[in-house]
């Protein structure tokens, strides 16, 4: 902090010519951070997306229609203890939760490693985590079909089929992520993959199968007196639905749409948010979309930029025919609105929030490319380049090593309203009723406000709407701080 | 030519006409963007006078930064406010304060009265309009002239500033000319309102050696016949050897030297002007390093040279090697000091300084070539 | 100039190619491939018009080629110059080709290899010369026409029948993996069973066989004499011929929509014209709006307002549109609430009958054809305003402001230009051009947004089509906008270089 002696004295021309009063060069991403942080719209919205994240992981733990605890009474008179929310947990909420856990505190905690080197590992421990995960589903996926062929599905009833299949999985992408120097040292970085494998291994491996939930079936238990149960803060699961509560209004309880529930135990569970069209909790699918959110804006982006920064420094790098040849690519994908290439995409290829991430990724990427191609065409002739060319580096370390890091900063800022418009798709896309299946989703929520029963429902068309708009208000924020942060020029316009 | 016999009355240099222009302790200073909103200022100058007269070139010497430009464009009142802010001084012109002046009456200050040309012929001219439309609107805001006529004299213009086939040129874009051309375009853009005072802030900067005398050659041909003073920004000092009359050196916001051409070349006073024109490679030169301006400044017999050094008069700069500095009084460190008829050098303001009367800078001083060209 | 457009348009035909390309092979390589339709519909639709269906498509894109192949073909179509026989076009305006030759009978030679052929073909020549009079080929074509579809719809539904009994038998049998999981047998593992005839499932599958050829032969009779027929030309050619009998030049033929029973061509012609009016009302009040406000922002760079508006271009432009329309059509246009505009629709269900001007007749105000259309579109063009408004003043204000700060700006005000010229005639005029270049992002932003409003306000537009196509899974319909869509708006963006180069005196593309 300046005193106020200090903000009146005038820096003499003598003083700026010897670099008296300039401040010392930061680092270049912590002076555009603190820059960012400074700004009192960007910092509400890192606050905001705080919050979604933090929904992402936890929002098993608040909303849930499952009982946290429960306790039965059995016929001798003995008791068991259960947890069926635990045991309901899919593998993806397990690691998340781990994650949330473990990975807050790493991040957040002074150490003696770099916070930025800690964010990696911890990206890099989630990547291959999710990769576990998501393969496992595929190959759950394609044996568990009903359209698989016999003898697949004859393997798929074996004992062993399930651990032999996850180990595998583990082991593949373990090994492989062995090779990614995200810890300098060895040992360390062995034992880390190691252990995120054995975790979610035994996370994917434990919770193989989706189960079938009967939510009523705990409340009927408590209700007739067998058992005692207690609940999360939200007592409604997202995809928990109760035909005869449809369209209740936020802040009514159960008993004031139904009367005969007045004198039962769930007759005052309220409907915060209220409910949609077939009965289920808003609130609750509001907390759960959040993941939907986030991860569908994180990783459709991270791929998008994957692809876009590669063939734009192909590009930019080679030039001629290559340039020609894959600028064509970029142009045919610029031949026709992105939206339409999604909806097209999205209608004909499966439902889920994997491949909507990918179409997303594969269809958003022109502008990353774009970006690369015209920062690398201008290193490409810059004089580090070109003596790192006549070294005789490898091409790989001259363009990824060299080139890179100097071109990157307008994608990276770009980035930012990247993840804002995916999740914009993503939201029209299930809008439009294109998105993923039995997901929770801002989009589909809104698309019920008109839909559901020929009126305008107007909590079903509040809450999710703004949810969107924060979320892509909050990205957008962040991207216009960081570029006038990163843009000297701009910097100097906006002053 | 009209020029012609204002020039012959005025062909004595000792004969006494008074200044065009003065700047009068000038101090301009700025918010420093990247230090925020409340943070310090930047002082770009700070006690800064000199004066032009009709028919002189004065150039204003220095590196980047020193403040040439700033002392030039305030003139103009170019300087943007905010962030920038006149702190004191005037700078007076036919009379007026032009720091006073509101902006309509500034509007007919600039371009008529004084124009000005700059450094980047490239960019200098808007890229969207005819070289034509650029002239024809500095002339129609200056001149009570009918179209047909603003057409005339911009043909003129361009004419005399060597343009070929002016006619033609009138309906060409400026992306259609080269840098030496465009520079022409700018100088007759200029030149078209008949301005009494021209500023050209470093104009052949950007243009190569053979453009470089082409332009500044036509800019003492223009002056002569036109009887327009010149403010001529440059760090280029062979330039100011073969076009200066009176050379004004400045330093960090500051004058530090103040002298006819001649006078300067042949004998500098100060330390850093020593120091720029011994850094000055040259072909018979035996020695095998250059001395830079550093050497100079940090030396103390290098400051003991100046004429009175015994009674505390000792030349001014930031940053001195120990024991030069003298016994200062309280205030500003720094006076322009006259040290001879037509020398001034700035000083530390000794005790000794201080009680004597300071005197403005003011040379009416024309190199004989320029007179002996109008017998 | 001209030559420049030229070069422009010839150099679309690749992109156009890539573009349709992707988009032919994310069908073609999806879940059931181009043909999905038939499997989705399939059991509403009934045998006869699932035949027609699958024959039309067989005789489109070959539905067993490979899919490139089909793409090819499908190319073909589009493509204006066309190769070979002429089509000819009824007076109608029906498109008719010369038949396309059929498929071989299902597994014939693996599956029933001894089987007789039921009746040699009984081809009657036709008399040909006793068709003299356009009126009299006319007929008769449709005759054969009617014949050859029966004919071939039955052999489709033959086909079918043998299939299910083959699956049967192969069920009964305990074939290892000759039936897929959906039921329909699988080819490669056929030639390789060993044919147990004494099995009782085993005669069904005789029986579909023998029909199958028998169906094949009669409808291979059908296809020759329609062919025949169609060879004596009764009706008008299509196109201009290049060189005749080998190149000829004509439209593009868009296919049938099968979902709406309807030319592709017809239905673009009526939902086009609704996108584009809805674009060409949106894009000048956008610019209209944003330059002024824009500018405004940038001459008081720094102050409350420009601090104030920049927020709010950040706030627009984050805005949903599927939540902004949603929230127009909620509170605005439903009845529960206020209820002022139409919910949907471009038109009054009885505007047909309006006059085009509004009227005042008998002390009662008639708002007309124009007036209708106008309150009708004013919340989906408010949509479609406010994004493209927040963008393009933003725009507007960076751009001024990297002019204030130019060189020649400099200049200007040098030559004792008044600061309001100076913003009005130097630093506006140059700040038009990145405005120009923004046309390009806004224009396909404006495009693909209407998919999203014109359902929300259903409004029978492109997007409301492409909508369509897709929960109908009419690929044909679809490919055939999204070829539309793309040629629209790289029309859109040539016309953005173009007004550019008029712009700018810079750029010359000659």
């Amino acid at each position: 902090m300046t005193s106020k002696d200090e903000q009146q004295k005038t820096i003499s021309g003598i003083d700026v010519m010897r670099g008296v009063g300039i401040d010392r060069a930061k680092d270049f991403w912590a002076d555009a951070w603190d820059r960012v942080y400074r700004r009192p719209g960007a910092f509400c919205a890192l606050v905001w997306i705080g919050i979604i994240g933090f929904f992402a992981i936890f929002s098993p733990l608040i909303a849930n229609g499952l009982p946290i605890w429960l306790v039965q009474q059995n016929a001798d008179g003995t008791t068991t203890a259960s947890s069926p929310l635990w045991q309901n947990l899919t593998a993806t909420d397990l690691m998340l939760l781990l994650g949330g856990f473990i990975g807050i505190p790493w991040i957040l905690i002074p150490m003696k490693i770099g916070r930025g080197h800690r964010l990696g590992m911890l990206i890099t421990l989630g990547i291959l985590s999710g990769l576990i995960i998501v393969l496992a589903s595929a190959v759950s996926g394609y044996f568990g079909d009903s359209g698989a062929s016999r003898w697949a599905r004859e393997i798929e009833q074996t004992a062993w089929f399930v651990p032999v299949s996850t180990s595998v999985i583990c082991i593949i992408c373990g090994a492989g992520f062995l090779f990614i120097p995200f810890v300098d040292r060895i040992l360390p970085r062995t034992v880390l993959v190691v252990v995120t494998c054995l975790l979610t291994g035994l996370a994917v491996g434990s919770r193989w199968n989706e189960p079938l939930i009967n939510y009523e079936k705990y409340q009927e238990m408590a209700a007739d007196g067998d058992a005692r149960a207690w609940y999360t803060l939200v007592p409604w699961s997202p995809n928990e639905s109760r035909t005869d509560l449809y369209v209740v209004p936020p802040g009514l309880t159960v008993k004031e749409k139904l009367d005969e529930m007045s004198e039962k135990p769930f007759g005052d569970r309220q409907f915060i948010m209220g409910t949609d069209g077939i009965g289920r909790d808003v609130l609750s699918q509001m907390m759960h979309a959040c993941r939907l959110s986030i991860s569908i804006g994180l990783i459709s982006t991270g791929i998008a930029v994957l692809i876009g920064v590669t063939l734009g420094a192909l590009m930019g790098y080679f030039g001629g025919i290559v340039d020609l040849l894959l600028y064509r690519l970029v142009e045919i994908f610029m031949a026709i609105p992105v939206l339409f290439l999604l909806i097209v995409a999205a209608a004909v290829l499966p439902r889920n929030t994997y491949v909507m991430m990918i179409i997303i990724g594969c269809v958003a990427w022109t502008g990353a490319a774009r970006f690369t191609r015209a920062e690398f065409l201008k290193l490409r002739s810059q004089d580090f380049v070109q003596s790192a060319r006549a070294v005789g580096l490898p091409l790989r370390s001259i363009l990824f090593k060299h080139m890179l890091p100097n071109g990157v900063t307008p994608v990276l800022v770009d980035s930012s309203f990247a993840i804002a418009s995916a999740i914009l798709f993503e939201a029209t896309l299930s809008f439009l009723g294109l998105g993923p299946e039995g997901q929770a989703s801002w989009g589909k929520l809104l698309s019920s406000a008109t839909g559901v029963t020929g009126t305008f429902v107007w909590w079903l068309a509040i809450f999710p709407g703004l949810a969107i708009f924060l979320t892509v208000l909050a990205y957008n924020l962040l991207g216009e701080a960081f570029r006038d942060a990163i843009d000297p020029k701009l910097r100097k316009a906006a002053h | 030519m009209t020029g012609q016999t204002t020039m012959s009355n005025t062909n004595d240099p000792t004969s006494s006409s008074s200044p065009i222009m003065e700047v009068q302790d000038l101090a301009v200073s700025f918010d420093n963007a990247s230090a925020g909103p409340g943070g310090p200022r930047i002082q770009a100058v700070a006690g800064v006078n000199m004066s032009i007269y009709p028919r002189q070139t004065l150039a204003v010497v220095g590196e980047s930064g020193c403040g040439k430009s700033v002392t030039a464009m305030s003139s103009m009142q170019l300087i943007p406010r905010p962030p920038g802010r006149f702190d004191r001084g005037r700078i007076m012109f036919e009379g007026r304060d032009l720091l006073s002046l509101t902006e309509q009456q500034m509007l007919k200050v600039r371009g008529g009265d004084i124009a000005m040309i700059f450094q980047e012929p490239m960019t200098s001219l808007n890229p969207v309009y005819t070289i034509g439309d650029q002239i024809l609107e500095a002339i129609l805001l200056h001149q009570d002239v009918s179209n047909e006529e603003a057409v005339r004299i911009a043909v003129k213009a361009m004419d005399d500033v060597g343009i070929p086939d002016p006619m033609e040129r009138l309906r060409s874009y400026p992306h259609q000319f080269s840098g030496g051309m465009r520079q022409r375009v700018m100088i007759a853009m200029a030149l078209a309102c008949q301005p009494k005072l021209l500023l050209a802030d470093e104009p052949t900067t950007a243009l190569d050696v053979t453009i470089q005398a082409q332009i500044l050659e036509l800019l003492r041909e223009l002056q002569r016949t036109r009887d327009m003073a010149i403010m001529l920004i440059t760090h280029n000092l062979g330039v100011v050897a073969e076009n200066a009359d009176v050379v004004c050196v400045m330093y960090a916001g500051r004058v530090v030297e103040y002298a006819p051409v001649f006078d300067l070349f042949d004998r500098p006073m100060h330390p850093y002007t020593r120091g720029l024109f011994r850094s000055i490679p040259r072909l018979n030169d035996s020695k095998h390093r250059l001395i830079t301006v550093d050497e100079i400044v940090e030396d103390p017999a290098e400051y003991q040279q100046l004429p009175g050094h015994a009674e505390g008069v000792v030349p001014w700069w930031p940053d001195p090697p120990d024991g030069v500095k003298p016994e200062l009084v309280d205030g500003d460190e720094y006076i322009l000091h006259q040290i001879d008829d037509n020398r001034w050098v700035g000083c530390f303001r000794s005790t000794h300084l201080d009680s004597m009367e300071a005197s403005p800078p003011s040379l009416d001083f024309r190199r004989p070539d320029l007179s002996s060209v109008g017998q | 100039m001209f030559s420049y457009i030229a070069r422009r348009l010839v150099l679309m035909i690749p992109t156009l190619i890539g573009i349709t390309f992707v988009v032919f092979m994310l069908l073609a390589l999806s879940p059931g491939g181009i043909g999905a339709s038939l499997r989705v519909s399939g059991g509403q639709m009934e045998a006869s018009k699932a035949a027609q269906l699958e024959a039309y498509l067989e005789d489109r894109y070959g539905l067993n080629d490979p899919v490139v192949y089909q793409y090819a073909k499908w190319l073909g179509r589009i493509c204006p110059v066309k190769f070979g026989t002429r089509d000819q076009v009824t007076p109608s305006g029906e498109l008719i080709r010369p038949p396309k030759s059929l498929v071989t009978p299902w597994m014939k030679e693996s599956l029933y290899p001894d089987l007789e052929n039921p009746e040699a073909r009984k081809n009657e020549p036709i008399d040909t010369g006793s068709l003299d009079t356009d009126e009299k080929k006319a007929r008769a074509y449709r005759t054969a026409a009617r014949d050859y579809a029966k004919a071939r719809a039955d052999y489709i539904v033959a086909t079918k029948e043998l299939k299910h009994a083959y699956a049967r038998y192969a069920k009964a049998t305990g074939i290892e993996g000759a039936v897929d999981d959906d039921g329909n047998p699988r080819e490669s593992r056929i030639p390789g069973v060993t044919i147990d005839a004494a099995a009782p499932s085993w005669k069904p599958v005789q029986a579909a066989a023998y029909k199958v050829l028998e169906t094949y032969e009669i409808a291979e009779v059908a296809r020759d004499r329609l062919s025949t027929i169609f060879g004596i030309k009764p009706f008008d050619e299509v196109g201009v011929p290049v060189l005749p009998g080998l190149v000829s030049l004509a439209s593009p033929d868009l296919g049938t929509a099968f979902s709406r029973g309807r030319p592709v061509s017809d239905l673009i012609a009526d939902a086009l014209p609704v996108t584009l009016l809805l674009n060409l009302v949106t894009i000048p009040i956008i610019y209209l709006i944003a330059i002024p406000s824009g500018m405004l922002a940038a001459a008081r760079q720094g102050t409350l307002f420009d601090v104030l508006s920049g927020a709010t271009y950040v706030a627009l432009w984050s805005i949903p549109r599927v939540w902004a329309g949603v929230l127009l059509i909620g509170y605005l246009a439903n009845n529960q609430y206020l209820g002022w505009f139409p919910v949907s629709g471009l038109h009054d269900s009885d505007a047909a009958s309006f006059a085009f001007l509004p009227t005042w007749t008998d002390g009662e105000f008639h708002r007309g054809y124009m007036l209708d259309t106008l309150w009708h579109i004013c919340l989906p063009v408010a949509c479609f305003v406010y994004s493209g408004f927040a963008v393009l003043s933003k725009q507007t204000r960076a751009a001024m402001l990297d002019n204030f700060n130019a060189d020649y700006v400099r200049t200007a005000r040098a030559k004792g230009v008044r600061n309001i010229d100076v913003v009005f005639k130097h630093v506006f005029r140059n700040s038009l051009l990145p405005l120009i270049t923004m046309f390009v992002t806004i224009f396909p932003f404006l495009l693909a947004g209407s998919v999203v409003i014109e359902k929300i306000f259903s409004i029978p537009g492109m997007g409301s089509l492409v909508l369509e196509a897709i929960t109908l899974r009419d690929r044909e319909l679809l490919l055939a906008n999204t070829i539309i869509i793309a040629v629209i708006n790289l029309l859109a963006l040539l016309l953005a270089d173009i007004l550019y180069a008029l712009a700018d005196p810079r750029v010359t593309y000659d």
